[in-house]
């Protein structure tokens, strides 16, 4: 197979993912050039202005790949291209040119852990038991191996092996039972996915998230997940990126507790990031509970991480906003507080958007914007976050989060020209969240936007390295209702407070280490009275929070 | 700093602390006074239940101390939390839970230091609250979350604990105050005089407004009259199961004891005279959560030597007893007592007018009325004695019944006490 | 001769004639102040039994013993006591106003000395008053305390107390009045003497015991009686 041009990219900075504002979208549901119903990539690069002007610095991009869609494109029946309805390979290639012009990265899927059934490999695999490609995939003469491996998608499969009749035996998958997972066991599997790996970023890719990295290996006797001999493939596979292309990311989807996750990091020679969950559920967990505890005590839990590393750190994404990680009592908080809908609650989550969630409440938006933006790590914004769009939980399974975005109050929001009914998704109705309320271009014209107030918020988040790179720590005053952590990078300090609550705060945090500083609050500048020796008195609208630079002057 | 709140019930400190606490949803109160030995297991049940039942709620444990030298506050500040023995999945709150020690000022006593802990419920909101008792070990989360629930959850004001034990142990309580205090109140409640209770909001606002707080049974009767007080004036009330009773090493002598819980128990009847003079017969309360099944051993003292003394103390008082009691009762309780030893038998009906009538000489002023409580003393040894030789290892059953009993003559002959406390002097 | 003799019943008759018309004004006065005095003395006794009755002295008088000493003495209650000393105190006042009145030479200074009287009496009743009062009080404090502390003759430990404040009280009461004070003086140092001796000697016999038992009560924790074995509450 011949590789393709490469596409000329602007210069990569060392360790860029680390200072990266994502911005993860669906190219089938973000903007269509061509009247089909289907976004596509002509489509998406008409729209890079508008995502270099919201201040992000990296695209994800959903799975772009032919497949049957029978989980969203996570089905893919050929790595080597780009589904026909998306786009033609050389449109790829200009969207790419196009976006690091705008000097925007671009991080794509790397589905690992298995293809659709519709892949040829597969196809080819179940046929008999003695075909070439049979050692691809994990097989057996019944299904009692691996007991006791949990089901994932608890509410659609009951086994973790599936029946194939051709040949007789039983394929396994940690998924749905339309997804058989490749044998890593196999050098020729990791051979291969090498090969997808190095024919994307040959294009020009940043990097790839990599999707379900715990469960590539299986074992007798074991969850199955995060085996040593799991790491070992992505050692493989981080080597030879390393040796070709040093300045591609590698993101782990690794749904763990942090500490489960550190080993991906291991010595900075496997994932450059990996997503941290449990941080997102305690986000949400602790402004319904008024109460900073989840969130200090998921950061103290962290492990440290490597120089070169980097939380990927998000509130929503297009999953179910996951509770799998979770102790029983607090799942049952968040089902509560969050999900009294039945219809919102999937698998073990919930699937609703991050307005939604919050009530379309705007000071709660901006609060948990506020947090994510000065946690350690680098946020992912999911496309439509940045307007409040809302979400349809009656779509089926997690369609509903995955709705077109809306751009304006035209046709369609601005998305397609086509028959509202031929939409890859229909648009959202309800009057709350619709486009008509909530819209990506008329937010531009509005000053007092939830749009423009994201831009201001990234815009001054990026003025300092501090919160992409410094240490945290927290202060603990008394009112437990009150978030405080303070920033440090070399000389630079950032003090982040929050005020988690429904009602006015006060609040007194003891700053004497930094008496003689002078607190300069970061979004309009306001200089604040000089810390002393006495505790810093503040007092906090509900949801209100400050960003102070601390500045000796 | 200059205290502008130096004669207020709460002391700066303490406002700074709830400022903090804010809004809460469980409060539990622990009184103090030099509990070193016990503090630690007590608090230790009081995270345990925070984290295993109320794991959702806001909480606070708040300890008000009368001023110990052994260390009890630094123990309540400085406990770990238990959340390192529990697994973190199992049991964890999911709030932070604050803890408090805080001193009380004004007489020593735990009616001040209950004050500062209501003081502290109704500027925190708080839905539920606990009072516990610092002296013993045996409480145990299941007990706390026992005394919380039916007013967190089922709109209860008061909660009464039940406690586990032998029917022939507490014999203050079941030969005295229930059945008094049954007779009275019109209400089956087994432990009056319980340190430990539950209550809501509603009532701790009500207790607060009450003028009892500087009177002598607000500081030594405060129990008794948290409980009178429920009862008379209609908050809604139920028992819920404390496992298992935690026996407490006597704090105090016998004399000591009897005389604080017998005038608590007076002078409760006579603040609540309106309610109880228009009530006849009673309910049972309900029980909300049986205390678990565990066996008890039943109290191994003889009756026989506390009936020893008895005859030569009727003989003794019997120049004080004639002021207080009837011709009738005393020569009834001479020809009793005149039956020495082992064959004393104190019939029911005696106990119930003797202690009816030592009511009514405690409320008329025949003389000092602790000098009325005294007198009681020697009569109630008595009866206890008789009572636990003629129950000694019979099975509990009939114990109960036999308590059962004593109850419903109390209540025949209530009657008979209206009347004569109507037709009383005053 | 009759005519000085004459003379002289007519002086003496003049004489008495004119004694008469100094005497029966005299007379006259004495018995109306006697019966007016009685009047007042009589709706001075009801006004104080009234008041006495208002203030409820009858309750107290019982709290605090005294009712009890009456009821021995076969004295009426304090109530009408007190009406009563009121009601004599007064009449006996009026009555030597009265008698003095009448002018007679031995019976000169008898109101001074009445009305001298008057103030170390009640302070004198006062004094038997409280003394009986704290007796009472003493006695029985002491009698349910020993029982309930399980010292041996109860009875005569209180007895001791309450005579021995009565006869302090008692002394005090007739020094006030000064009747014979060496009598007196002497009369309670006997009886005191006596009594300490008496409870001294009881004490000395039973000593050992007694001393044993208030030392432990002192100190409780040391050892506790059968009534501290068990848990009452």
């Amino acid at each position: 197979m011949s590789l393709p041009m490469p596409v000329p990219t602007t210069a990569r900075q060392p360790l860029w993912y680390k200072d990266a504002v994502i911005y993860q979208l669906h190219v089938k549901t973000f903007a269509d050039s061509n009247g089909d119903g289907i976004g596509d990539f002509r489509g998406l690069s008409s729209k890079l202005n508008y995502l270099a002007d919201l201040g992000v610095t990296c695209l994800w991009l959903l799975p772009m790949y032919p497949s049957p869609f029978r989980d969203d494109g996570y089905d893919i029946a050929d790595y080597y291209s780009i589904h026909p309805s998306y786009g033609t390979l050389d449109d790829f290639r200009e969207f790419l040119e196009a976006a690091h012009t705008r000097r925007l990265q671009v991080v794509t899927e790397l589905v690992l852990n298995h293809t659709s059934d519709q892949h040829t490999w597969f196809k080819e695999a179940r046929m008999s038991r003695n075909n070439p490609r049979r050692d691809w995939y994990v097989w057996s003469d019944t299904d009692d191996k691996y007991r006791g491996v949990r089901i994932i998608f608890i509410d659609t499969e009951r086994s973790n092996w599936a029946w194939a009749p051709e040949s007789k035996a039983y394929y396994w998958h940690r998924f749905f039972s339309h997804q058989p997972d490749l044998n890593y066991d196999n050098p020729a599997v990791r051979e291969e996915m090498w090969n997808v790996m190095r024919f994307w970023l040959g294009l020009g890719v940043d990097g790839f998230r990599v999707d379900a990295v715990p469960y590539l290996i299986e074992r007798e006797g074991t969850s199955c997940e995060n085996l040593p001999e799991t790491h070992d493939v992505v050692k493989f596979l981080r080597a030879n990126l390393a040796e070709h292309f040093p300045d591609r990311m590698l993101l782990a989807d690794a749904n763990q507790p942090p500490e489960l996750v550190r080993p991906y990091f291991s010595e900075g020679d496997e994932f450059h990031m990996a997503f941290h969950f449990p941080l997102m559920t305690r986000m949400f967990m602790a402004v319904r509970l008024e109460d900073r505890k989840p969130l200090v005590e998921v950061i103290e839990r962290t492990p440290e991480i490597p120089e070169t590393c980097q939380w990927g750190i998000f509130l929503r994404n297009h999953d179910e906003l996951t509770l799998e990680m979770v102790s029983d009592v607090e799942r049952a908080y968040m089902i509560d507080e969050y999900a009294r809908d039945p219809a919102s609650r999937i698998y073990l989550g919930i699937r609703r958007r991050l307005a939604p969630l919050l009530d379309g409440d705007r000071r709660r938006i901006e609060l948990m914007n506020g947090l994510l933006m000065s946690m350690p790590g680098s946020p992912i914004i999911y496309y439509g976050d940045e307007i409040g769009m809302g979400d349809n939980i009656y779509l089926g399974d997690r369609n509903g989060v995955r709705t077109p975005m809306q751009w304006n109050g035209g046709w369609n929001a601005g998305f397609s020209t086509a028959d509202p009914e031929r939409l890859a998704q229909p648009q959202i109705s309800n009057h709350q969240f619709c486009y008509q309320a909530r819209k990506g271009e008329s937010q531009t014209r509005a000053d007092h936007s939830l749009l423009n107030w994201m831009r201001r918020l990234i815009s001054v988040r990026q003025s300092t390295a501090v919160f992409s790179r410094g240490t945290t720590t927290f202060l603990m005053p008394a009112n437990h209702r009150v978030l405080a952590y303070l920033r440090s990078l070399g000389r630079e300090q950032v003090l982040c407070v929050y005020n988690l609550s429904n009602s006015a705060q006060a609040v007194e945090l003891d700053l004497q280490s930094l008496a003689g500083a002078v607190p300069i609050e970061m979004f309009g500048r306001s200089l604040f009275p000089r810390i002393g020796e006495l505790p810093y008195m503040l007092t906090l609208e509900p949801y209100a929070f400050f960003w102070f630079r601390l500045r000796r002057l | 700093m200059v205290s502008v709140a130096s004669d207020s019930l709460l002391s700066d400190e303490l406002l700074h602390h709830l400022m903090a606490v804010g809004h809460v949803d469980v409060l539990v109160g622990v009184p103090t006074l030099n509990n070193a030995s016990t503090i630690r297991s007590v608090v230790k049940a009081v995270h345990q239940s925070f984290a295993r039942y109320f794991p959702r709620d806001r909480t606070v444990l708040i300890n008000s101390d009368g001023g110990s030298d052994d260390g009890t506050p630094n123990m309540v500040r400085q406990h770990g939390s238990t959340d390192d023995t529990d697994t973190v999945t199992v049991s964890h709150s999911l709030r932070t839970v604050h803890r408090i020690s805080t001193p009380y000022h004004g007489v020593p006593g735990k009616g001040n230091a209950l004050r500062q802990i209501m003081t502290a419920a109704e500027l925190t909101q708080a839905r539920a609250v606990a009072i516990l008792n610092a002296d013993v070990t045996g409480i145990t989360a299941e007990g706390i979350a026992a005394l919380v629930r039916p007013v967190r959850d089922q709109q209860y004001d008061y909660v009464a604990p039940v406690y586990q034990r032998h029917p022939l142990d507490g014999p203050l309580v079941t030969q005295l105050i229930r059945p008094l205090m049954r007779a009275a109140y019109g209400w089956q409640v087994r432990e009056p005089v319980a340190p430990e209770f539950g209550c809501s909001s509603r009532f701790i606002t009500h207790c607060l407004e009450q003028d009892v707080w500087d009177t002598e049974l607000g500081r030594v009767g405060i129990d008794l009259w948290v409980t009178g007080e429920a009862l008379a004036r209609g908050f809604r009330s139920c028992q819920a199961g404390l496992t298992p009773h935690p026996p407490g090493p006597p704090r105090a002598s016998f004399g000591e004891l009897f005389e604080q819980v017998v005038r608590s128990s007076f002078d409760c009847l006579e603040r609540h005279a309106p309610y109880w003079l228009e009530r006849n017969g009673s309910e049972p309360m309900a029980v909300v959560s049986p205390p678990p099944p565990t066996p008890v051993e039943p109290p191994t003292v003889a009756g026989s030597r506390l009936t020893e003394a008895f005859a030569r103390d009727i003989e003794n008082l019997r120049s004080v007893l004639e002021y207080i009691l009837s011709a009738e009762t005393l020569s009834t309780l001479e020809r009793v007592a005149s039956r020495q030893g082992a064959h004393l038998r104190f019939p029911d009906e005696l106990w119930v007018s003797t202690v009816y009538e030592f009511l009514l000489a405690y409320r008329s002023g025949v003389m000092r009325r602790d000098h009325v409580v005294q007198a009681l003393a020697p009569l109630y040894l008595g009866r206890t004695g008789s009572f636990l030789r003629q129950y000694s290892g019979a099975p509990e059953e009939v114990v109960e019944e036999a308590l059962e009993s004593l109850c419903r003559d109390f209540e025949r002959s209530k009657p008979d006490l209206i009347e004569r406390w109507n037709k009383s002097l005053r | 001769m009759a005519q000085m003799i004459a003379n002289a019943i007519r002086q003496a008759g003049t004489n008495f004639v004119d004694s008469l018309a100094v005497f029966l004004p005299r007379m006259v006065t004495t018995l109306a102040i006697i019966i007016v005095g009685w009047l007042i003395a009589m709706l001075l006794r009801t006004l104080v039994r009234g008041l006495l009755g208002w203030l409820r002295i009858n309750v107290a008088a019982e709290r605090f013993g005294v009712a009890a000493l009456l009821r021995t003495a076969d004295l009426p209650p304090a109530d009408a006591l007190i009406g009563a000393t009121v009601f004599w105190l007064v009449w006996i006042g009026f009555l030597i106003s009265g008698i003095d009145v009448l002018g007679f030479e031995s019976l000169q200074g008898l109101l001074e000395s009445f009305w001298a009287f008057v103030p170390r009496l009640l302070l004198a009743v006062i004094i038997l008053i409280i003394g009986l009062v704290v007796a009472n009080f003493a006695w029985r404090a002491t009698l349910l305390a020993a029982v309930n502390a399980r010292v041996p003759s109860p009875r005569l430990l209180s007895g001791a107390v309450r005579w021995l404040i009565l006869i302090l009280a008692g002394a005090m009461a007739l020094e006030q009045i000064a009747v014979a004070r060496s009598v007196v003086l002497t009369a309670f140092a006997i009886a005191f003497g006596a009594l300490s001796l008496a409870v001294a000697i009881a004490f000395g016999i039973g000593g050992g015991g007694i001393a044993k038992r208030i030392l432990e009560h002192q100190f409780p924790e040391q050892q506790r009686s059968s009534a501290d074995e068990i848990s009452h509450l």
